[in-house]
Order: C-alpha cells, then sequence, then structure tokens
C-alpha cells in the first residue's frame, strides 16, 4: 500500500488544507508536525464551530498531548501506521470504552461506553489523534441535520441550508476543512446526503464490509459505515484500514479485502456507466439535472462508455426499505420509547413510534424479498460497472423550510429529500456520493455511483478518476 | 397483509406491539407508513414458499465458501 502526493498539489499555507493522503505523509516525512495539523485544524474549529455548530465535543488538550505524544513516538522511529499523528473526528455514535457517545441524544449523553467500535478501533490503530466527536442528528434518524437537543448542523456553504444528515457534522466538518475526514452512517442515506448537501466525497459500503460492532444501531439489515473526506482517494484510506472480517461481528464478509488504494490509480478507459431511464431522472431540480448532464460528458470526455439500464421498479424496493427500517429501529427503541419518551425530539419519537404500526408478516415480506430484489437488479445491470444517479432530487434546502419537527408532513418531507437513497439501502450495495457541480446560487451538488456488492474498488476507480478531471472536490466554502 | 392503513388499524396494531397512541398521533402515523406498505404492495403476497431472508447474503456473497457443516452420522 502506497500513499503519495498529487504532483500537481500545491502544499497550501495552512495545513488543514491538505487532503487526509498528503496530511498523513507529510507527517511521516517529517515535514509536518502532528502538533502542527492538530494546532491547524484546532483553529479551524475554533473559527467556525461558532458558525457551522458541526461539533458535539471539541477537545484540544488532549489531542494537542496525543499530538505530542505522535510526534515523539515518530522522532524516536516509530511510525504507527499510515495516519500517524493525523487529527480526526467522527460522528458521535463510534463507541470507545470509557467514553460518552452522545448519538446525538439526550438519552445516552450520561452513558459511558465499555466497548470500542471495531471500524474507529481500525482507524486508531494507524495512528491517528482524536479532535472530538461530531453532530449527528438524534439517533442517526433523519436526513436533514435538525437536532433538537444540539441545535442544527449549519451547511459551510451557507449557514441557513441544512447540512443533510444523519452524519451532518461529518458533511460539514470535512466541507470547512475542521477535519481531513470522518465516518459516518448510511441507513437511508445518511453518509451520502451530507456529502450531496456539503460539497464532499462519501462512500456507503457494501452491507457486511465494514463490522459494526461497537456502532450505534438503527437498522440490523440496513446499517452500514463507511467515510466521508474531500477526495475518494481519502475514503479509500479510511476504507482500506476498517474493512473486512470482524469476529464480533459476524455478518461481516470473510471475503479478501481489495487494493483500494491501487484502485484509485485507474483510469476509465473500457469502464460502462449506466444512466437510469427513470426514477431518478424524473422530477429533478433543473440545476441538478443539468449537473447530471455535465457529468455524464465529463465521464464520456475520460474515456467510461455511458449506457442507458432499465432498473427494476426503485418505488417498490423504497417501499421495503421503509418498512424494515421503521420495523427495525423501533425494535431496537422501544424500552427508551416506552421509558423515556419525553427525552426524544418530536420527530425522532414520531418516527421511531411508526414501526409499531406495522404489521409483523409485512415486515417479513420485506426481509425475504431482499434476495430476488437484489438479483433482479444484477440482472438489470449486467455488464454495467456502475450506475450515475443524483445523490439527492435537490441541492440543499434551507434550515427554516425543513424545521418540521414531528408534524403531520414530516415523514413526505423526509421520504421526498431520501428518494434516490432508499432503494440502495434496501440492496445493500457500495455508493459513493461525489461533489459534481455547483448551483447558481453556490450550493454544491453531488452524484452517487451505485455499484455492485463488494465493488467499492470499482467506484474508487470511477471516483479517482473522474476527481482528477474536475476541480469540484476542490473547492472550499468562503469563510466571512 | 400491505396496504395503506387506517388511523384505527394502525393503533390497534400498534397497542398491540405496546404502544398505546392518541387518535391524533395513530392517524399521523397511518399516514406516514402508508406510503410505504402502498408501494410494497405488488410484492407482498407473491413470494414463493421457499424464500427466506438469507436468500439475501446467497446473492450478494456467491463467491464466499459455505461454513462446513457437522457430518449429522
Amino acid at each position: 500500500m502506497s500513499l503519495s502526493l498529487r504532483p500537481s498539489a500545491a502544499a497550501p499555507s495552512d495545513p488543514a488544507l491538505l487532503t487526509l493522503a498528503q496530511a498523513g505523509l507529510a507527517i511521516r516525512e517529517g515535514v509536518l508536525s502532528a502538533r502542527e495539523a492538530a494546532e491547524a485544524c484546532l483553529a479551524r474549529i475554533a473559527r467556525l464551530q461558532p458558525r457551522l455548530n458541526a461539533f458535539i465535543a471539541i477537545e484540544p488538550e488532549a489531542a494537542l498531548a496525543a499530538a505530542d505524544a505522535a510526534d515523539a513516538a515518530l522522532a524516536a522511529g516509530e511510525v504507527r501506521g499510515l495516519l500517524h499523528g493525523v487529527p480526526l473526528a467522527h460522528k458521535d455514535m463510534f463507541y470507545e470504552a470509557g467514553r460518552i457517545s452522545t448519538c446525538g441524544s439526550k438519552i445516552c449523553g450520561e452513558t459511558v461506553a465499555t466497548t470500542s467500535s471495531t471500524a474507529l478501533a481500525r482507524i486508531k490503530a494507524a495512528g491517528t489523534v482524536r479532535l472530538g466527536s461530531l453532530h449527528m442528528v438524534e439517533f442517526a434518524y433523519g436526513p436533514t441535520g435538525h437536532n433538537v437537543h444540539f441545535g442544527p448542523a449549519r451547511n459551510p456553504w451557507n449557514p441557513e441550508h441544512v447540512t443533510g444528515g444523519s452524519s451532518s457534522g461529518s458533511g460539514a466538518a470535512v466541507a470547512a476543512r475542521l477535519t481531513y475526514a470522518a465516518l459516518g452512517s448510511d441507513t437511508g442515506g445518511s453518509i451520502r446526503m451530507p456529502a450531496h448537501f456539503c460539497g464532499v466525497s462519501g462512500l456507503k459500503t457494501t452491507v457486511g464490509l465494514v463490522s459494526r460492532f461497537g456502532a450505534m444501531p438503527l437498522s440490523f439489515s440496513l446499517d452500514t459505515i463507511g467515510p466521508l473526506a474531500r477526495t475518494i482517494e481519502d475514503c479509500a484510506i479510511l476504507l482500506q484500514l476498517m474493512a473486512g472480517a470482524d469476529p464480533l461481528d459476524p455478518t461481516t464478509s470473510a471475503a479478501p479485502v481489495p487494493d483500494y488504494l491501487a484502485a484509485a490509480e485507474g483510469d476509465l478507459k473500457g469502464v460502462v456507466i449506466g444512466i437510469p431511464d427513470a426514477f431518478y431522472v424524473d422530477d429533478l431540480d433543473a440545476e441538478v439535472a443539468r449537473v447530471l448532464d455535465e457529468t455524464i460528458a465529463t465521464l464520456k470526455r475520460a474515456g467510461a462508455r455511458i449506457v442507458t439500464v432499465a432498473l427494476p421498479d426503485q418505488s417498490q424496493l423504497s417501499g421495503a426499505s421503509q418498512i424494515v427500517l421503521n420495523c427495525e429501529a423501533s425494535a431496537f427503541h422501544k424500552s427508551w420509547l416506552l421509558s423515556r419518551p419525553q427525552d426524544y425530539g418530536a420527530q425522532v419519537k414520531a418516527r421511531l413510534e411508526n414501526g409499531f404500526g406495522i404489521p409483523a408478516v409485512s415486515y417479513l415480506e420485506a426481509l425475504r424479498w431482499r434476495g430476488p430484489a437484489l438479483a433482479a437488479h444484477l440482472e438489470a445491470v449486467a455488464g454495467v460497472d456502475a450506475v450515475l444517479a443524483p445523490t439527492a432530487p435537490m441541492p440543499a434546502p434551507t434550515i427554516a423550510e425543513t424545521d418540521v419537527g414531528g408534524s403531520p408532513d414530516a415523514e413526505a418531507m423526509i421520504q421526498r429529500i431520501t428518494r434516490f437513497t432508499r432503494p440502495v439501502n434496501y440492496l445493500g450495495l457500495p455508493t459513493a456520493s461525489l461533489p459534481c457541480g455547483f448551483t447558481r446560487a453556490g450550493l454544491p451538488v453531488g452524484l452517487q455511483l451505485i455499484g455492485r456488492p463488494f465493488a467499492e474498488a470499482t467506484l474508487v476507480r470511477i471516483g479517482a478518476a473522474f476527481q482528477r478531471e474536475t476541480d469540484f472536490h476542490e473547492q472550499m466554502p468562503e469563510e466571512p | 397483509m400491505s396496504r395503506p392503513l387506517t388511523a384505527e388499524e394502525a393503533g390497534a396494531i400498534a397497542a398491540a406491539a405496546g404502544l398505546a397512541l392518541k387518535a391524533e398521533d395513530a392517524a399521523r402515523l397511518a399516514r406516514a407508513i402508508s406510503p410505504g406498505l402502498a408501494a410494497f404492495a405488488p410484492i407482498a403476497g407473491t413470494l414463493p414458499l421457499d424464500l427466506e431472508p438469507a436468500t439475501f447474503l446467497k446473492v450478494q456473497r456467491p463467491a464466499e465458501p459455505v461454513p462446513d457443516q457437522e457430518d449429522p452420522q
């Protein structure tokens, strides 16, 4: 496994503006100290947190102490791993024994974890330094970034707009260069939505590729863990560290983990990309439609072959996905919902109640259909390396217009925003959301590349080749 | 059964599952879950007898070895 600074990447004056790959290499080679990297991130956090609310907890003293320890270790010839001394923060739902993970909630705000997330532990073992914990939607159950306990996270491109959720802080913090990368989770679009709305790269992984042990559950059938970062190559670095079998999570695949970083060197020659002929191209915001057309043209120019694909009925997949998510989330939360209902925000409480109204037979039918539904999808995309589709039909809406709490219209709004992400969760497929353009108002637009099961390497290959042709991922929100 | 539910039906199912709801909350719940149930309705009731959820893993991971099974003898 090798990392390299791109020849075209000019060293920025602010170390926080490096990519994850660049920061890791710079620290290992002694060009940048871990303390300098941590100080750069902490300075930006101090400046921008009041505007963005991207963090739930900031731990400057501990971060600097850990950075100093990393520098001392390096001086003694000890390199802990690929990300030695690199400061990171993650969605506040990955348990670390001895620490509190709020899960964006009041209920978990005083519970000290007794176990540690395998995904987080594998990243920490590569030498990273903890900056704090990132904002998230309460119990990861919402796509906008609202949170009644911690206030809404705000979009770095325009703080009047939502970040997307539920990995709201991960999207905002990466976009604003407060952390080099961040972990998120995706059960109905929670990595892809903030990646799209905040203009960063996000990688929703195949169900079973990354261990979910020690991560807050929402739906045991649909939950996935994945990275958000500035580039897909940076996502590949975190995925390389996390992926693979875990005896603590028996749902993980035992298959060997591919070399995702090598995949990032590939080009688009011979790659076939499918464009759906329906559903994902219906009722699009005009600017999202424009970005889709421009992205298709770019991929063609770079050597990809574009074909039209007729996917099975996505509404049925979406309905099944909603049934499974509602029932499993309600089952997880039943005890607290009955004993502490007043401690939930209104929207999350209402959504958690939804699963109680679904007949058990409907839930089990939705689970039983998953295999044939995936088989039908794979047959429809035979010969296609990835399907390209908008991540959402619209750019980021405002915080005000989506602040609907637990009103009767809340679910319809949520379903509208997550229309293009839910089918993928039902099928358990890997999907990358990449920044592909901007609206005239300056809001980012992301598109998703939907792959075949465990074909993350193909998505990294296509995404990295696309990012070599474009500079949307290098754009950064202006500071006030 | 997979079809849009009335508020009364949804409220009764929730109550049987241990969650007592006010009428207006049952109405909100029915409104929230009915689109998903309606979308899934064409599939519901059509699945073959010998289809179980683990079929998903067989489709997703066809190349993975099946764990050794103990000899029943």
